[in-house]
C-alpha cells in the first residue's frame, strides 16, 4: 500500500494531493474498525473532480479527513494530505482553521440544516468573510449582499437580513454556495450538494456551483451518487469502494469504458436504475476491520480470480488512467 | 400570526384553563370529609346553631349550586373569606403571597446562576471534571426531598456553625414600609440596608434549597439541548468555514439552546410561583403553600380553592408571558 503512479510529466502539480490516506476508528489495535484503506486522490488546480461509489465507501470521511474534521474517534493512521504542497495532517489546529474556508470551503448534503436558523443568512455569510479578513462589519455585509446576488439570490439586500427557514430549498442551496465562496477558496468540496432538489432546480445549482467555481479559477471536489451528475460536471472522475479508489482518470473515459471491474458493476446499476429497473452489485460491501489483504472487490467481482487475493492491487497508470485491477 | 391575535387566543384559552381547574378543585374540596361548619362553631355548639351556619354558608345546597354561586363571587374579584383567619381570602392572600413570590424569584435566579452555566459548560467537554461535577449534582438535586435538604442546611448552618440565623418567618429585623411587598426590594426603595439584610439572610437557606433541586433537572436540559445543538449541521458548517471556537459556542450555539432552555425556567418559575409547601413550612415562612396547607388541615375551603387557583394562575401567565418572548426573539416564529 506504498507504491503509487508517478503523475505524467504533463500533468501540473497537484492542488490536493492525498496519498495512501488510512483511517481507523477507536485507534491502536489493527482489527479496528478502518474505512479508509489507503485512498490515493490528486485533483489539479484549477480543475473539477467528481468522487463517485456506493454509500459507505468513504467519500464522506475522506473530504472530513481534508479539512481536518474527522468525527470523534476517527484518526488518520497513514498516509499525508497535501494543499499546495503544505502538509495538512501534521499542521497545528489554529493553521487548520485558519485554511478553512479561506483555501479550502466545503458544502454539505441539506444547505437548509447548513445554516443557523437563528442568525440571519447575511449576517453568516459576513462572519465567515470577517474572520478571514480585516473587513468591517459594514464591508462584510455589503460584500455578502453582492454575492448573494452573484449566486442570483434576487433582491439581495432585503433578502441577507431573512433567515433561512424563509428560503426556499433552492435559494438556501445557493445561499449555503454564496458562504462557502466568500473567501475565494481554491478548493471547493461539495458533499452530494444537490440532493433533496428536484431535477430542474439540481441542474440549475450545479450549473452554478461550475459557472463560479470556474470563474474564479478554483477547483471543484464535487462527492455524488450520480453518474450522470458526474458526466455533466466534472472532467475528471475517481470511483471509490471500500475506502480505496478503485479508478480514475478522464470522466468520458472511465464511464464509458471502465478499466476495473468495480466501476463497470457501478455503471451497470447505474444504467438500470436510470431505465427503472431494479440491478444492485451482488453480494455486500465488506465490513472493512483491519487492513485489507486482498482486493476488497474479490467477494464480489466477477472476473476474480487467486491473483486478485494474494494482495491489495494498487493503483497503476494506464493509458489516460489509473486503476487499481491486478487483471486490467 | 399577528402578536394581537396570538395573545388574545391564548388569554381565552388560559380562561378556560382556570374554568377547568376551578371545578376539579371545588368538587374535590366539597368531597373532603369534615363539615366546615362543626369546625367554625365547635364540637359544643348545639343542633340548630350548625344547621344555621351550614345555611349561611350554602353547603346544604346541591353541588352544581354552590359551584356557580363561587363562580359569580369570583367574577366580582371576591375569592371568599378564610373562617380560620377570619379575613377575606384575597387580603391573606396580599399578605402571604409577596413571601412566596420573593423566596421563588431568588430560587430562580440562583438555579439558572448555577445551572445553565454548568449545562453549558459540561457539554462542551464530554467525560471532563465539570461533565462529572454536572452529573454528580444534578443526580444529587434529583434525588433529594426538598424539605430533607432544608432540614440539612438548618442542621448544618443553624444549629451547628451558627452561621445562619433560626428559621423564623422573613424577617427578625424590622418590616420595610410596604411599597411591592417583597420585603428585600422594599427595603432596598427605602434604602435601610439593615431591613434589607435582615429580610435577605432569612431567604438564604431555603432560596438555596430551592435552587439546588430546581436546578438539577436544568443541569441535565441545558447539556442535553446544548450537545445536541453541538453536533448539528449548522454548526458543522461554520467550523467547516473556519468560523473561530468562541464564536460557535457564543454566537451559533447559545442563543439555539437558551430558547428551549428558557421554556424549562418558566415551568420552574410557575411551579416556585405556586408557593412550595414543604419548603416554608421547614422554614417557617408564610408564604402560599404554607396557608394551602395550614387551610386543608381545618376543612377551610376558600383558602384552599384561592391557592389551587393562583397556583395554576402563576403557571399559565410565566408560560404566556415566555412564549410572547419567543415569539419576539425566535425568528422562526415571524415570517
Ligand atoms: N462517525 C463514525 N463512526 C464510525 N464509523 C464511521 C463514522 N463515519 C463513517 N464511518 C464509517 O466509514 C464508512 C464510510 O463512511 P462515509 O460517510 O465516508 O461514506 P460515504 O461514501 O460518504 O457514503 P454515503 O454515500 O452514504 O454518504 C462508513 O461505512 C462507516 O463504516
Ligand atoms: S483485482 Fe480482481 S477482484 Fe479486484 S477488481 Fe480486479 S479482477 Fe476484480
Ligand atoms: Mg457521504
Amino acid at each position: 500500500m506504498t507504491g503509487r503512479p508517478a503523475s505524467p510529466a504533463t500533468e501540473a502539480p497537484p492542488l490536493l494531493d492525498i496519498e495512501n490516506l488510512t483511517v481507523g476508528f477507536h485507534t491502536g489495535t489493527e482489527d479496528a474498525s478502518m474505512p479508509l484503506q489507503g485512498v490515493n486522490l490528486r485533483v489539479p488546480h484549477a480543475s473539477r473532480m467528481s468522487l463517485v461509489g456506493e454509500s459507505g465507501s468513504g467519500k464522506s470521511l475522506t473530504a472530513s479527513a481534508v479539512i481536518g474534521m474527522l468525527p470523534e474517534g476517527a484518526e488518520i493512521l497513514r498516509g499525508s494530505i497535501r494543499l499546495g504542497g503544505e502538509d495538512l495532517i501534521g499542521a497545528p489546529k489554529r493553521r487548520l482553521r485558519d485554511l478553512r474556508g479561506r483555501q479550502i470551503a466545503i458544502m454539505f448534503q441539506n444547505p437548509r440544516a447548513s445554516l443557523n436558523p437563528v442568525l440571519t443568512v447575511g449576517g453568516q455569510i459576513a462572519e465567515v468573510i470577517r474572520t478571514h479578513s480585516d473587513a468591517g462589519r459594514r464591508e462584510s455585509h455589503r460584500r455578502a449582499v453582492d454575492l448573494l446576488d452573484q449566486m442570483g439570490v434576487p433582491d439581495a439586500r432585503r433578502r441577507a437580513g431573512d433567515y433561512v427557514h424563509q428560503y426556499s430549498g433552492g435559494m438556501a442551496q445557493r445561499a449555503a454556495l454564496a458562504m462557502a465562496l466568500s473567501c475565494q477558496p481554491d478548493l471547493l468540496i461539495a458533499d452530494e450538494p444537490t440532493t433533496g432538489l428536484d431535477a430542474t432546480l439540481q441542474q440549475q445549482v450545479l450549473e452554478l456551483v461550475v459557472e463560479q467555481v470556474s470563474d474564479r479559477g478554483a477547483s471543484l471536489l464535487l462527492i455524488t451518487h450520480d453518474i450522470a451528475i458526474a458526466r455533466q460536471t466534472c472532467e475528471r472522475t475517481a470511483v471509490m469502494y471500500a475506502g480505496r479508489v478503485m479508478e480514475s482518470g478522464p470522466t468520458a473515459s472511465v464511464t464509458s469504458s471502465p478499466a476495473n471491474p468495480y466501476t463497470t458493476a457501478l455503471l451497470r446499476a447505474f444504467a438500470t436504475v436510470d431505465e427503472g429497473r431494479m440491478y444492485a452489485i451482488p453480494g455486500t460491501v465488506p465490513t472493512l476491520f483491519g487492513p485489507l489483504a486482498e482486493c476488497p472487490f474479490a467477494s464480489r467481482c466477477p472476473e476474480a480470480g487467486d491473483v486478485c487475493r494474494d494482495g491489495v492491487p494498487e493503483l497503476r497508470a494506464i493509458e489516460d488512467r489509473e486503476v487499481a485491477c491486478v487483471k486490467a | 400570526m399577528h402578536l394581537a391575535v396570538y395573545v388574545l387566543r391564548r388569554l381565552a384559552y388560559m380562561l378556560v384553563a382556570l374554568f377547568g381547574v376551578s371545578l376539579v378543585a371545588f368538587v374535590v374540596t366539597r368531597l373532603l370529609p369534615g363539615n366546615p361548619a362543626y369546625m367554625i362553631v365547635g364540637e359544643m355548639a348545639d343542633e340548630s346553631t350548625v344547621i344555621a351556619v351550614t345555611e349561611r354558608l350554602g353547603l346544604n345546597l346541591p353541588i352544581h349550586e354552590q359551584y356557580f354561586r363561587y363562580i359569580q363571587q369570583l367574577a366580582s374579584g371576591d375569592l371568599g373569606d378564610s373562617w380560620r383567619t377570619r379575613n377575606p381570602v384575597t387580603t391573606d392572600i396580599g399578605s402571604r403571597w409577596p413571601a412566596t413570590i420573593e423566596l421563588g424569584s431568588a430560587a430562580l435566579i440562583l438555579a439558572l446562576a448555577w445551572s445553565v452555566p454548568l449545562g453549558i459548560v459540561s457539554a462542551l467537554r464530554r467525560h471532563s471534571i465539570s461533565d462529572r461535577l454536572a452529573n454528580a449534582l444534578s443526580g444529587f438535586g434529583v434525588s433529594i426531598p426538598e424539605f430533607f435538604l432544608g432540614m440539612i442546611l438548618l442542621l448544618v448552618f443553624f444549629a451547628t456553625l451558627e452561621w445562619a440565623p433560626p428559621a423564623l418567618g422573613r424577617t427578625l429585623g424590622d418590616v420595610p414600609p410596604h411599597t411591592t411587598g417583597l420585603y428585600t426590594v422594599d427595603a432596598v426603595l427605602a434604602g435601610d440596608w439593615e431591613a434589607f439584610k435582615a429580610a435577605a439572610v432569612q431567604m438564604i437557606l431555603p432560596a438555596v434549597t430551592l435552587a439546588v433541586t430546581v436546578g438539577a433537572p436544568m443541569v441535565r436540559v441545558t447539556r442535553g439541548f446544548m450537545r445536541e445543538t453541538m453536533a448539528s449541521h449548522h454548526i458543522r458548517s461554520a467550523r467547516a468555514l473556519g468560523v473561530p471556537e468562541r464564536s460557535i459556542v457564543l454566537r451559533h450555539a447559545l442563543p439555539n439552546v437558551l430558547l428551549p432552555v428558557s421554556t424549562m425556567g418558566a415551568i420552574m418559575y410557575g411551579y416556585l410561583l405556586g408557593g412550595t409547601v414543604l419548603v416554608e413550612f421547614v422554614f417557617a415562612r408564610p408564604g402560599i403553600g404554607k396557608y394551602a396547607i395550614d387551610s386543608i388541615s381545618e376543612s377551610d375551603f376558600a383558602p384552599v380553592l384561592a391557592a389551587v387557583l393562583l397556583s395554576a394562575l402563576s403557571y399559565l401567565v410565566v408560560y404566556l408571558v415566555m412564549d410572547i418572548l419567543h415569539f419576539v426573539i425566535d425568528p422562526r416564529t415571524r415570517t
